[in-house]
Order: structure tokens, then C-alpha cells, then sequence
């Protein structure tokens, strides 16, 4: 298969007096200038990609037409820039041409005062690059400490091949008015768009902040490329910037993964967690370990991105444990990893009894009844106006595990409710009251508590409040 | 494109250029097809099989391309895990990629000297499942029984993966051969002189009536299994699957009694097996007695007997577990109100002596009695009890 490459800069050879408005001509010559480096600055957050790219372009001293197309990819026409690394001086970009008949092309008239060749770099944004993180967790047999690999893959679907590209991996949520995909759909640019770029030059105030930056620090960025393949993490502004040293070729179509970072002795601790808002009606079991330097983590925030987590069976093998998509975790934050049921713990709420009192009737409903023969009776009907609903919880927790269980118990209760229990509870919020115990090993434990729930004309709150049993 | 005869192929590609991007792409390309060496499937996940294999292949100095590919099976690429067991330290995967169209991974390894190394594949697969299933046999005096448990194994992944460890997540490790399109049963334990409990219920809300104008109930018989060391069981959670129950005959041979699924049973916990109607046994229901106390307006409150005329037409004692569900009475006294129900056992009936706390909730009171055999003139004793139960607060 050869090489896929569709974005072309041409240097036309056109006579020297002809600046080009649109080239009209039947007849031309031009030359190639091949890229001398590229880099990638994929966003994960967009369908966005900032590709900058280097060329050497031989100027002779006057007018220089420049055409630069991008047949059949993904490329927003309103994004490419022309800027020069070299002889900034003596170089100056009069104007920039789109074709009406020609939406994946432009033209770029340069004025030299030298013969010669210079540096020049040319950005755009497209779509159809992005990243993704997935991370892959092996729990020792003892289940104390766990290997933690972080690995990127890069999908290709651009359109155009990159070899030997320099990548930037973005975490982080820019904002864009525009999908770079539909701007790159739409073909031609429009008039406004098109104003913009009259004098040669694009007005960026509308590029996202992020890419911003990446320009700026580009024009000074020294454009060596690393060769060792390690993967350099930075903070910006709001967003985290993965470096991968050296080069790589994504080919157009493919995808490449690679590894972002090693914990290889991360601690965590296992904690029981019945939460039916998060987990539903279950208990579940769960991993809890910090991305912190203390974990062997911590070097850079998570993104976004599958967890698979196994652990090391102790018979020359690997147990699958789950699979899950974790959220953005900062450094210094809580990972947590829900590994499902655990036969070997048997959680069960049971409601033992219920019961009512304190009841309050509405006094509005007397009515008089007569016989025939004129006797009266007058009744008082009224209907309850108030009470007090009581249930007696418990949750039943067996341990079959060889180790003692940490377990965490949180529900959530509406209306007016006094929870009332020895275990010690905490409130979560103000409905949700939360207590921890430990079950030893082999053994079986009633976590009792005692919920008042008043209503009616008794229902002053809709919170939670704790008490202790008298 | 890679020619492949097998399904699954795992391949070093020998290259005369460095371009980690040719062992796929080139038309000229000599790869070496190292043979597995090492094949485990774990079963020990609920609702996922993984598949770890090991081979042997041939890394020279430096960066070398290992191909992994597979067609028409099942493997969630995503979830691939390669790991190298011979000088993990040094022998590194530099990076992996997808060549688009192919189900492929290239995982570029660098090697720092020539030479064989172990390394293991890991993955999840679909359709190569698992199922239980178990076979009983009880004794003719029914208060023991022998139980087999196998575990099935559906190879529709479309791949053979020849002798093969499993692992099915208790019990001993069993080494197997798995073919192509195959379903392997095999036994994982049996358990002899498990004592077990005949159970009939009569239960009117989960079983309803049989004869609904004589108000007699429906009475399930079940095999009661309590799964503790005590009644022979007890080593791990019993899976969920179709049990087949027989029984020895006293003649050589069994008769089949029933089938039912055995749900997933906790250690310490009951499996019950539903067998049939048992219809020697009746058991009338009837509410007696129902009164209502005004507590004060609208308050109200109960007084409920139920009245339980019971024949045991069997030729052998039986235990019946006699359940009520308060919330049921109070709809089918009054209609249903949507609260809990607050209940008080009055006491002066036959069946409080029988209530059973340990099994009973706040809405399922349980009552076990004892039910003589059938006398030797061939008639039942008619039992009577009663339960005399006080619904309070209802409005």
C-alpha cells in the first residue's frame, strides 16, 4: 500500500508579475515541497486536532504564489495558518485566496525580498484524530497491591497518513462554537470567514485558548524531535498535555496504543459498599486506591478511559474481576474500581417489624343524623391528619472471605425522618445517612436501626436527623 | 493480508526493514507461527470467560513485530493483556497497533539480545460459556440424597484450543481437551449422604389455591438442601442450574422425580427444589373471624382468626410451613392501603407456639407444624389450627 499523503503545499512557478487572485491559467509549474516535520496536538474532549507541520519553501525576491490543498480529508479550511521560522523579515504575507470552484485548496501570495529558502509552518485543525486512555489493573493474590498501567491509543481516520509526526495528547474539555468535522464538510468558507483572512493573516481570537497556546509556544518550540519513547506529562492552564518523545506514524486508517505510565505497586484497600443511589440493590465490592506518588501513581491526572481490572489467581494465572469506564481523576484523587456481587459476602436487608403511633385527627367532620322517630346522633368521623410511621431495619451481613470485610452502608430517606441506631452514623447529606463496620471473617452481623418517619401534620422537615437509642 | 487456516494466528514477523507498519502492509514477509504452548480458561467470573495462552516465541536483538491475529471468533480485542514471562524486566512491548480491516494487534517487543521467550496472551472471549447443572439422586427414605454437580462448557467461539486448564472458580482445576463447536460436561464434585429436608407449604399469596371454592391451598413439596458442612455441603456457593432429581427405587434402579432450577445458594443458606403438588396433603383455609375496632375516627383497628383445617393423607409424619403475609390479610379484609402493615400476634391460637421468628419478616410470618402420618384405618387426622392475629392502625 503506498503512503497516503493529501495535503500538498505547491510553489507555482508563475510569472513574476502574477499575483495570484485565483490561478486561471492552463498552464502551469509548480514544485512540492516535501514536510521537513510535523506534530499533533489531538484533543480528547473534540474531534479535534491541531496539526502543524514544517516545510522548507525556496523563495525568489518578489511575489510567490503558494498553494496549499487538502483533497479529501477532514481539514477546517477557516484554521489554516502560514506562519515563517525563518527570515521573518523578509517575508511578508500579502494576501490569502480561496477558490470558489476549488473548497479543499487555497492560495497564498508571499512577498520576498530575498533568494532563497526558508522555514515556513503551516496549522490547520482536523478532524477524524482522536485518543483514548484505558488502563489495565492486576491485584497481587493477596489483594493489597496492584499493578496500574495507563496506555493511550491513537486512532487515524483523518484521511491523511502522519509519518514520523511529534504528538501532543490533550486532556481537558475546550469549548468550540463550530464542529471541525462540519467546518471541514462544509467546502467553501463563507464571505465573513473569508474577510478574516484579507491582509493574510486569520484572526485567532476565536481559536480555543488551548490551541492558542499551542501556536504561540510552537513558534518557539525547538523543533528537534526526542528519541526515546517516553511519554512527558505537563500541566496547562486548564488542560494536561501528554508529550510522546520522538516520532510515530499513524497511517491513515490505523491506530496505535501506547504505554502512558506504570504503577507497579500501587496499595488500595477493599471496602463493602451498599449505596442503592449508586450501585442499586446491592452490595458491591470495591477497590479504593489514590492517585497519589505514595500509590506509585500520581504523576499525571487519569483520563478518562476503560479500567480493566484482573488479578493474579495464584495458579500461574489471571482472574477477570470487571471492566469500567472511570471518569477524569485528578492527582491526588480517589480512584474507585467496582469489582460487582461478592458470592462470598451475603448482604440482606430485612425490614423486621413496622408499626404506627402518635396519630392526630382533623376535627371538621361532625354530622347529625336523625331517625324517624326524631332521635339525633351526632358522629365525629374525622380522618387522621397525622402520625408517626416506624419500621425496624437491619442489614444481615455474612462474611465467608478468610479476611475481615470493611463494609459502608448508605441510604437515603425522604420525608421527615429520625434514624436512630448505635452504629455510630454520619450524614452524607441530608437525607442519606451513612455508618461503616468490620465483619470478621467466618462471621455474621445485624447492622440495626430504627426508622421514624413522621407525616401528615407531623411532617415539619424533609431531612435526616440522627439520635441514639435511649 | 495475513493467509491464515486458523482462526486464531500468532505471529513473529521477520523483517528486513525496521518499519513497524511493513509485517502487515508488505507482500513479501516470512513469519514464524510459534505453536501454544499453554492454554488455561478461566470460568471463575459470572458473566465473562478469559482466555490465557502461552507460546514460545523466537525475539531477535532489538525491536521485533509479534502478530496476534484472529478471524470469526469472539475475542474483545479491547480487553487483550500480553505479557512477557521470560525477563520481564528487560524484554519490553514498545507500543501496539490496530492495522485497520484486520483483526490484529502488532505489538512491537523489544528484545535486548536473541532469543526465545515465554510470553502470554490474555483475553476475554464470547461464546465460550458456561452453564451448571446437577443431578441428585435421593435416598429411598428421602431424608438423604447423593449430589452430582457438572459444569458445561459451550465452545462457540469457532476455536479449538486443544488440551485446555479450567478453572471454574472452586474446586479442583480440570484439564480438558476443548474442540471447535464442542459442549464438554464435566464433573466438578459430588457429595454423598446430604441430608435434606422435605418441605410442603401452604402459602395462599406465592401459591394460590387449588380448589379456590373449598378454599383449599395449593401445597408445593420441595427437597430443602441447606448448603453448610453439618448436611454435607458447604465448601462454596452453589451456581446457579437445572438440578434433575431421581430417586432410588429400592430395586436397582431410580425413578425421576422432578426438575427445577437450583438457584445461586450462599453458604448457610437453603436451596429449595420445587418436585410437584403434593396433594395427600390439604390444608383448608378459611378466615373465621373479622372485627374491626374503632381506634378513633377513622382508626381502626382488627381482629382477625384464620382457621386451617389440615389432613395428612401421607403414610409418613410431615412438616408444613404454614406462611401468612400480614400486608395480604389486610388487602383481603379491607383493601389495600399501601403501608406496612402493624400486626400483633394475640396469642390465645394453636399456631403462635409454631411461629418461627428466625425465618419470618415483617410481612412473611412463618409457622412450622408437625403433621402425624395417616392412621392405620387409612384416615387422616383432621388438625385444626388457628391463628389469631390483630392488624392495628388501618385507615
Amino acid at each position: 500500500m503506498k503512503p497516503l499523503i493529501n495535503t500538498i503545499l505547491t510553489l507555482a512557478l508563475l510569472s513574476g508579475s502574477a499575483m495570484a487572485s485565483t490561478n486561471d491559467q492552463n498552464v502551469d509549474m509548480s514544485t512540492i515541497p516535501p514536510r521537513e516535520s510535523v506534530q499533533l496536538t489531538i484533543y480528547n474532549s473534540e474531534d479535534l486536532t491541531l496539526v502543524r507541520e514544517t516545510r522548507f519553501v525556496t523563495f525568489k525576491e518578489g511575489v510567490n504564489p503558494l498553494q496549499f490543498s487538502w483533497a479529501n480529508t477532514l481539514i477546517d479550511p477557516s484554521s489554516v495558518d502560514l506562519r515563517f521560522l525563518s527570515h521573518q523579515g523578509e517575508l511578508d504575507l500579502i494576501d490569502t485566496t480561496f477558490p470558489h470552484a476549488k473548497p479543499q485548496m487555497l492560495y497564498w501570495n508571499v512577498n520576498s525580498e530575498f533568494d532563497g529558502s526558508a522555514l515556513v509552518e503551516i496549522s490547520y485543525f482536523t478532524s477524524g484524530i482522536t485518543w483514548a486512555a484505558d488502563y489495565i489493573c492486576i491485584s497481587d493474590p493477596d489483594e493489597t497491591k496492584m499493578s496500574f498501567e495507563g496506555f493511550v491509543r491513537i486512532s487515524n481516520h483523518s484521511g491523511e497518513d502522519y509519518a514520523g509526526a511529534q504528538i501532543r495528547l490533550v486532556v481537558g474539555t475546550i469549548n468550540l462554537v463550530e464542529r471541525v468535522r462540519d467546518l471541514a464538510r462544509r467546502g467553501v468558507i463563507s464571505q465573513t470567514e473569508a474577510d478574516e483572512y484579507e491582509g493574510g493573516r486569520r484572526n485567532r481570537a476565536n481559536m480555543p485558548a488551548a490551541a492558542r497556546q499551542e501556536i504561540a509556544a510552537g513558534l518557539a518550540a525547538d523543533m528537534s524531535m526526542a528519541n526515546e519513547k517516553t511519554i512527558v506529562k505537563q500541566g496547562l492552564s486548564e488542560y494536561f498535555i501528554f508529550t510522546i518523545e520522538g516520532t510515530e506514524t499513524i497511517k491513515n486508517s490505523w491506530s496505535k496504543r501506547m504505554r502512558l505510565f506504570e504503577g507497579t505497586d500501587a496499595p488500595f484497600r477493599i471496602q463493602y459498599r451498599y449505596r442503592p443511589a449508586e450501585y442499586g440493590h446491592q452490595m458491591v465490592r470495591m477497590y479504593l486506591l489514590r492517585n497519589d506518588t505514595a500509590s506509585d501513581l500520581g504523576t499525571s491526572p487519569l483520563p478518562d478511559g476503560m479500567v480493566r481490572v484482573y488479578k493474579d489467581n495464584d495458579r500461574d494465572g489471571l482472574s477477570f474481576l470487571t471492566q469500567q469506564m472511570i471518569k477524569y481523576v485528578p492527582i491526588g484523587q480517589e480512584i474507585e474500581l467496582n469489582l460487582g456481587v461478592d458470592p462470598e459476602v451475603i448482604h440482606e436487608l430485612v425490614r423486621l417489624r413496622s408499626w404506627r403511633d402518635n396519630f392526630w385527627f382533623h376535627d371538621t367532620n361532625r354530622r347529625k343524623h336523625i331517625s324517624l322517630d326524631g332521635r339525633e346522633q351526632v358522629t365525629r368521623n374525622f380522618p387522621v391528619s397525622g402520625w408517626d410511621d416506624h419500621d425496624r431495619w437491619v442489614e444481615r451481613i455474612r462474611n465467608y472471605r478468610d479476611q475481615p470485610i470493611d463494609v459502608e452502608i448508605r441510604r437515603s430517606f425522604h420525608g421527615h425522618v429520625e434514624f436512630e441506631s448505635d452504629l455510630d452514623p454520619t450524614m452524607h447529606d441530608y437525607q442519606s445517612p451513612q455508618f461503616s463496620a468490620s465483619i470478621g471473617s467466618g462471621e455474621s452481623e445485624d447492622l440495626a436501626y430504627h426508622i421514624t418517619t413522621h407525616q401528615g401534620l407531623l411532617a415539619k422537615q424533609n431531612n435526616v436527623t440522627l439520635t441514639r437509642p435511649e | 493480508m495475513f493467509s491464515r487456516k486458523r482462526t486464531l494466528t500468532f505471529g513473529l514477523a521477520i523483517l528486513a526493514s525496521c518499519s513497524v507498519l511493513e509485517p502487515v502492509l508488505a507482500e513479501i514477509k516470512l513469519i514464524t507461527l510459534p505453536p501454544r504452548e499453554r492454554v488455561e480458561i478461566q470460568l471463575d467470573h459470572a458473566n465473562a470467560t478469559l482466555v490465557e495462552e502461552e507460546r514460545i516465541v523466537p525475539l531477535a536483538q532489538g525491536v521485533n513485530d509479534v502478530v496476534f491475529a484472529w478471524t470469526n471468533t469472539y475475542i474483545d480485542r479491547n480487553s487483550i493483556v500480553f505479557r512477557c514471562l521470560t525477563n520481564p524486566e528487560e524484554i519490553k512491548v514498545l507500543s501496539v497497533e490496530s492495522p485497520p480491516g484486520q483483526n490484529a494487534l502488532v505489538w512491537q517487543v523489544f528484545a535486548p539480545e536473541a532469543g526465545s521467550a515465554r510470553i502470554r496472551v490474555s483475553y476475554l472471549i464470547g461464546q465460550l460459556n458456561k452453564s451448571f447443572m446437577y443431578r441428585a439422586t435421593a435416598a429411598p427414605d428421602e431424608k438423604s440424597l447423593t449430589l452430582w454437580q457438572y459444569i458445561r462448557l459451550h465452545n462457540n467461539a469457532n476455536e479449538s484450543f486443544g488440551v485446555a486448564g479450567m478453572w471454574p472458580g472452586f474446586g479442583e482445576r480440570i484439564e480438558r481437551p476443548i474442540g471447535i463447536n464442542e459442549t464438554k460436561q464435566l464433573l466438578t464434585n459430588r457429595f454423598d449422604n446430604v441430608a435434606i429436608r422435605k418441605k410442603y407449604t401452604a402459602d395462599l399469596s406465592e401459591y394460590g389455591y387449588l380448589d379456590a371454592g373449598k378454599r383449599q391451598l395449593r401445597i408445593p413439596m420441595h427437597y430443602v438442601l441447606k448448603n453448610d458442612e453439618r448436611h454435607g455441603l458447604g465448601q462454596f456457593p452453589l451456581k446457579f442450574g437445572k438440578a434433575r432429581i431421581f430417586q432410588d427405587d429400592g430395586q436397582g434402579t431410580t425413578a425421576f422425580l422432578g426438575e427445577d432450577w437450583l438457584q445461586f445458594t450462599p453458604r448457610d443458606d437453603e436451596a429449595a427444589l420445587y418436585l410437584g403438588v403434593a396433594k395427600d396433603i390439604v390444608v383448608k383455609r378459611n378466615i373465621e373471624r373479622r372485627e374491626q375496632e374503632r381506634v378513633r375516627g377513622q382508626l381502626y383497628d382488627y381482629d382477625i382468626i384464620i382457621k386451617y383445617e389440615i389432613e395428612n393423607f401421607k403414610d409418613m409424619p410431615a412438616t408444613l410451613d404454614i406462611i401468612e403475609h400480614p400486608s395480604a390479610i389486610r388487602n383481603e379484609i379491607r383493601g389495600n392501603t399501601g403501608r406496612p402493615v402493624q400486626w400483633d400476634l394475640a396469642g390465645n391460637d394453636t399456631l403462635g407456639e409454631a411461629y418461627n421468628p428466625g425465618d419470618s419478616e415483617s410481612d412473611r410470618l412463618v409457622f412450622r407444624v408437625t403433621l402425624p402420618e395417616r392412621g392405620d384405618d387409612q384416615k387422616a387426622t383432621k388438625i385444626v389450627h388457628t391463628l389469631h392475629l390483630v392488624i392495628r392502625n388501618e385507615w
